[in-house]
């Protein structure tokens, strides 16, 4: 299989489904990683979060804590981080393909939730788009609130413990002390799971939005060539990742100038 | 100068882990009395940290009662003003309790200017450039002036106690505790700690330090306190302590450090 110039002027032809597509990716993407990061920030806090309803169970009747047993564990279950880790564990155990397809053919079945066929940002369909976007969110906001979860958690606990003497609140603490460091801590992670999440998106082409990797199906269709639009598509997703990157290294630069001497 | 009279009352208090298997302290009972520079010494493992640690409660005791200023920071609700039961604001305590760390826990992401201001800032509502204008002053006290705009990484292991020292100044608290603040530093760099800790003594601040320092126990404190496996054994003057200890606990323990 050879590349010619002349196929790709071919492929440019479809220039204006290329822009669409990618400004259809960068809206994908975009809507999933606020989407996502909240779910993640709701997650992360459920599963550190310290309900246990039945915490009496676990003292006998003198007040003492149980040596072991049924009563004691179920002391300490809490059913909200267990609710959290479930989901957790569900993601990341099963394809994205399949949460994409039960998400659009399940979810949004005509007979469920019915979304009008209209169209929004100007070209995007509503009916293909969202469910496209809460299906990335769902996967990545399980991803992310893993590494949001171990960013809180990497933070010294004397870090708090200092805090703390000097009298400032949990919430202070949280805001000024912990988070900060735990952003830093982690600013690498996230940058990775955004850069993941604009591949990713590529998938939603399946329930037919109309992204970067359709304008491919398109030009590969209209041009009886494979290899050019596919050059083509490396290439803009490449423009879309390398930079986001670089971005995300900035402020990783930025935030660590304690760490220098 | 100091002013005598009682600051924190400590009545049995308790500290258990593991249903009372583990008990960290085992009913600990002291005053202490404005002006007081207290040296709690005794073996690892013998609860002086953790008896520190439960008097702004970063531990908390599983029994007994802590009073300071005549309130009883142990209870979960308290009486107010007006005589109402209120959920009792700890944080509102711990502030008038400076905290001194073994490892100094300084903030890394924060100049050493801001570590200094960022509580008297946000509790205290202090404005920014009266808080930068006493942290300054305390960092000058230290001989820090001129790293005012370094971040802790910067600095050598006393400079950090240092700053940690006068951070918690900078609250103007009315009680210092210490949690073994020399253990962690290089041993040419413990003295221009423990010279702070003296100026500190000599102002009149009430201190609890728990040390391995003896010197430092001998020469700067008024009572010493011995503990081990979680019980106040021995407690007096320096002199009484180490010239004449009455508790084999304590004679083996000094046999072994002096």
């Amino acid at each position: 299989m050879s590349v010619s110039s002349a196929g790709f002027q071919k492929v440019f032809q479809y220039a204006g489904m290329f822009k669409e597509g990618m400004l259809c990716t960068v809206y994908l993407s975009l809507f999933t990683v606020i989407l996502g990061f909240l779910l993640a920030l709701v997650l992360a806090v459920m599963r550190m979060s310290n309900f246990r309803p039945f915490r009496s169970l676990g003292l006998d009747k003198d007040g003492h804590l149980r040596d072991g047993g049924f009563l004691l564990a179920l002391s300490k279950f809490n059913p909200i981080a267990f609710i959290a880790t479930v989901y957790v564990e569900v993601i990341r155990a099963t394809p994205m393909l399949v949460q994409l397809f039960i998400v659009y053919q399940v979810v949004f079945n005509k007979n469920v939730i019915n979304l009008p066929s209209v169209t929004v940002l100007g070209f995007l369909k509503l009916n293909r788009f969202l469910p496209g976007v809460i299906a990335l969110a769902l996967n990545s906001g399980a991803y992310l609130s893993e590494i949001i979860r171990a960013g809180i958690q990497s933070v010294d606990g004397g870090q708090t413990e200092a805090a703390r003497s000097l009298g400032l609140t949990q919430g202070q603490n949280m805001r000024f002390i912990v988070l900060p460091q735990a952003v830093k801590n982690i600013l690498p992670a996230i940058g990775n799971e955004f850069v993941t999440i604009i591949k990713e998106s590529a998938i939603t082409y399946t329930i037919g939005v109309q992204d970067l990797m359709a304008a491919v199906k398109a030009a590969q269709a209209g041009t009886f060539l494979v290899l050019e639009p596919l050059l083509v598509v490396a290439v803009l997703y490449f423009c879309l990742t390398f930079p986001t990157s670089k971005i995300i290294a900035y402020f990783e630069r930025r935030m660590s100038r304690g760490d220098k001497r | 100068m100091a002013t005598s009279g009682s600051l924190i009352q400590v009545t049995d208090l308790k500290k258990y882990y593991n249903k009372g298997a583990i008990k960290a302290l085992d009913g600990v009972s002291v005053d202490i009395n404005r002006g007081d520079v207290m040296v709690v010494i005794g073996p690892s493992g013998s609860g002086k940290s953790t008896f520190l640690r439960s008097l702004n409660l970063l531990e908390e005791p599983t029994g007994g009662s802590i009073v300071f200023d005549g309130v009883d920071i142990t209870k979960k609700k308290v009486k107010n003003a007006e005589g109402k039961m209120v959920k009792l604001d700890i944080d509102q305590h711990r502030q008038k309790m400076g905290m001194v760390f073994q490892h100094f826990n300084l903030f890394p992401h924060m100049t050493i200017l801001d570590n200094m201001t960022l509580a008297p800032i946000q509790v205290k509502h202090v404005d920014k450039a009266a808080a930068e204008e006493k942290a300054l002053a305390l960092l000058d006290r230290v001989g820090l002036k001129d790293r005012a705009g370094a971040y802790p990484i910067q600095l050598s292991g006393g400079q950090k106690q240092r700053v940690a020292i006068v951070r918690a100044l900078a609250m103007e608290p009315e009680v210092m505790l210490f949690d073994e603040p020399t253990s962690a530093l290089d041993p040419e760099m413990v003295g221009e700690v423990l010279d702070v800790m003296k100026g500190l003594a000599q102002e009149g601040m009430t201190m609890v330090v728990v040390t391995h320092e003896m010197g430092f126990a001998r020469e700067v404190g008024n009572r010493v306190l011995f503990m081990a496996d979680g019980k106040l054994l021995e407690q007096g003057s320096p002199e009484d302590i180490f010239g004449n200890p009455q508790h084999p606990r304590l004679q083996d323990f000094l046999s072994k450090v002096l």
